[in-house]
């Protein structure tokens, strides 16, 4: 398990991104289920910086672990309170001006990964934690 | 990322965008304002070589969008549009396709283009039947 906290930018992204997948390589966790969940860390922080922060200055913790056969990423942030596993699912046959903006991201974390779970975290703040099978 | 263009000859002029590194939402605006550039100088077809970009994320398919619009002589959409612009694509892939190609994406990329369903963009791994597509 490894822990790091990193400042809310968007120049950072690679950074998370490299940070997550040195730790998930170091567990042994197979490489195709590390990029699905690297794709999922990286559209959960864009959207902490850009919707959650929205351009105020924050931090964003991510730890990495093990668990059974499943690689978990947990990220925390002092952002607004947002849930992302309330967004509905897109409902493709509304036609595109009824439709709501935004919820790309949300729908390709779901995607990416095989469980999304979120609570306020014990400090105040969101966590969302992602899981995805990967040993 | 880095981005390098270059020009080619088929049936019609060609010009080639090659991406190097990772294309996420900290540098796809650079991405558009390049192929704003070429519109400007009268780029209308466009080959996207993937061959070095280890990474894209949801900005990269708007990207990717806003990118087929501006050959096609539009405006790109606001980014903010999010679902708007994705199925944007999907409306618009027939004639999109016809200014926008794809050369050489990798694994890991055309996974992320396979899973958010752009499987439309007609995808080449050989640069010279990519210009001869045109």
């Amino acid at each position: 398990m490894s822990t790091a906290s990193f400042a809310a930018e968007l120049e950072n992204l690679a950074v998370i991104r490299r940070f997550a997948e040195e730790t998930a390589q170091s567990l042994q966790a197979n490489q195709a289920a590390i990029d699905d969940m690297l794709q999922a860390v990286d559209e959960a922080v864009t959207n902490i910086i850009v919707h959650g922060y929205a351009g105020r200055p924050g931090t964003i913790e991510v730890r990495v672990k093990r668990a059974g056969d499943s690689l978990i990423v947990r990220l925390r942030d002092q952002a607004p309170r947002f849930d992302p596993t309330t967004v509905p699912p897109p409902d493709l046959t509304l036609p595109l001006e009824k439709r709501r903006p935004g919820g790309l991201g949300v729908h390709l974390i779901r995607q990416f990964v095989d469980q999304v779970h979120y609570h306020t975290a014990p400090q105040g703040g969101n966590e969302l934690t992602l899981v995805k099978k990967a040993f | 990322m880095n981005i390098s263009a270059s020009q080619a000859q088929g049936r019609v002029p060609v010009t080639i965008l090659s991406i190097q590194g990772d294309l996420d939402g900290s540098n796809y605006q650079d991405l558009i304002a390049k192929a704003q550039e070429l519109c400007q100088a009268g780029t209308r077809r466009l080959i996207l070589d993937m061959t070095d970009l280890r990474f894209m994320s949801s900005s990269g398919i708007v990207a990717l969008h806003s990118i087929a619009l501006l050959m096609r002589g539009d405006q790109p959409p606001d980014p903010a549009q999010g679902w708007a612009a994705f199925h944007a694509v999907a409306r618009d892939s027939a004639e999109l396709q016809q200014h926008v190609k794809l050369l050489n994406p990798q694994p890991r990329v055309d996974r992320a283009l396979e899973v958010a369903g752009l499987t439309f963009f007609e995808i080449h791994t050989d640069l010279a039947t990519a210009v001869a597509s045109f």
